[in-house]
């Protein structure tokens, strides 16, 4: 989580496949675009781990503020994907 | 038309869907509100479509209306054809539109004629979906699109869909039709992570239904010096080429297709008479086929519209496997910037 009250980051650590044994994703669709309204548990990204896809639910109901790792982009399990704003 | 792409960019910045994801909603709703709607094919049920056509909809319909069946086209598009006629609401789907070959005397003899054939007596409310395409290096007998095969059959609809808005659109359209709908996707649209699609296919799609009608060609890009006709992949490589072009002044019009049976031929010529120069691109074979259809349509009935003429399709040979190969025969954006140049007298 953020250090301020009203942002929430999209976390990936617990959407990681179980039987992956690699520690790098990739995401591959983005489904909301920076500045848009998301409800909680909608799909907003999917990214691949070992040509296993995963959907990423908005863990809050806000607006999308920043997306921290692009369409196409590489990540090391842990890190965070975006962030959203729920105030 | 104009309404429908307004529509979809004021929606974009809000919730876009990748073509596949598009195509299940729309079959998902499709099934709440109607129980003789159900789903068969290789693969669709515990692995989603090998290129995502049914993911997720196991889950919530169950295994007598998502059902995985033997491999053998013959049998299960037989079967689908009778529950179709006994009343029934089928989408069957071929894994490969290449392997329709062992089963076309279900899809052209029975599919296509068994209205006709029963004096009218039944009619057979089925969609008949199939994977179409290559770019991928599936080799010769994975990667066609046989567009012009299946639009040259009387009997069929025939859908070709371009972008996830559009697919959703013209999926609802098939399912409710009450006569056989053949809806080609192309894998190379879907939004798969190991088949990465260009951008363009990922659009804006509304969460309620709504539908395309059929024979109605979508202008994807105005413009006033060249008309380039299309269709599926092809759409987004003409739209590529078209912002190429477009540094050196040359305005292209890209119209996508979107269905081939029926065919808009009116918005093709109404196209054609305002640029008078004709580019068609089809990743199908270029003898006996789109091409050459679409030309003759134009050649028919706006003759003295027509000053160039210039056709980029696939060669009349086995798709190669190769990288290079394969990249070399299925048509580029350079190659129709090429197209568009030589039909214009530009060397």
């Amino acid at each position: 989580m953020s250090g301020t009250d009203d942002r929430v980051a999209v976390e990936t650590a617990d959407r990681w496949p179980d039987d992956a044994d690699e520690d790098i994703g990739v995401v591959v669709n983005w489904f909301a675009a920076e500045g848009s309204h998301v409800e909680e548990g909608d799909a907003i990204c999917e990214f691949q781990v070992e040509k296993v896809s995963v959907d990423v639910p908005a863990p809050a109901t806000g607006t999308l503020a920043a997306i921290t790792i692009g369409e196409d982009e590489e990540f090391e399990r842990g890190e965070r994907l975006a962030w959203l704003r729920t105030a | 038309m104009a309404q429908q792409e307004d529509d979809a960019s004021e929606l974009q910045a809000e919730r876009s869907l990748t073509m596949s994801r598009a195509m299940v909603e729309a079959i998902a709703h499709e099934m709440r509100a109607n129980d003789e709607v159900f789903y068969m094919g290789e693969d669709v049920a515990d692995y989603g479509g090998i290129f995502d056509s049914t993911e997720g909809l196991l889950e919530e319909f169950g295994r007598d209306r998502i059902m995985d069946v033997p491999i053998s086209e013959t049998a299960y598009l037989g079967a689908a054809v009778g529950a179709a006629q006994e009343g029934m609401r089928p989408i069957a789907e071929l894994m490969f539109v290449d392997f329709f070959g062992v089963a076309m005397d279900q899809i052209y003899n029975q599919l296509a004629k068994n209205t006709y054939m029963s004096g009218g007596s039944v009619n057979v409310p089925m969609v008949l979906t199939a994977a179409v395409g290559g770019t991928y290096n599936d080799a010769a007998q994975h990667s066609q699109t046989l567009y012009g095969t299946f639009a040259h059959l009387p009997g069929m609809k025939v859908v070709v869909p371009s972008t996830a808005y559009d697919a959703k659109g013209l999926l609802h359209n098939a399912i409710r039709d009450d006569d056989p709908v053949v809806y080609m996707f192309h894998k190379r649209l879907m939004g798969i992570g190991w088949l990465p699609a260009p951008d363009g296919p990922k659009t804006g799609v509304p969460e309620d239904d709504y539908t395309i009608p059929f024979g109605s060609a979508d202008v994807k890009r105005e413009g006033a010096d060249v008309t380039v006709v299309t269709l599926g992949l092809h759409v987004h490589r003409a739209l590529e080429a078209a912002e190429d072009l477009a540094d050196d002044g040359i305005d292209t019009e890209v119209v996508d297709l979107r269905t081939l049976v029926p065919l808009d031929t009116e918005t093709i010529r109404d196209s054609v008479s305002k640029t008078g120069q004709l580019v068609v691109v089809d990743e199908d074979y270029c003898s006996y086929g789109v091409t050459g259809e679409i030309i003759a349509s134009v050649a028919e009935a706006g003759l003295d519209d027509l000053q160039g003429v210039e056709r980029v399709a696939l060669p009349d040979v086995p798709i190669p496997y190769a990288r290079p190969m394969e990249d070399e025969v299925i048509p580029g954006a350079d190659d129709i910037v090429a197209a568009v140049r030589a039909v214009r007298g530009e060397t």
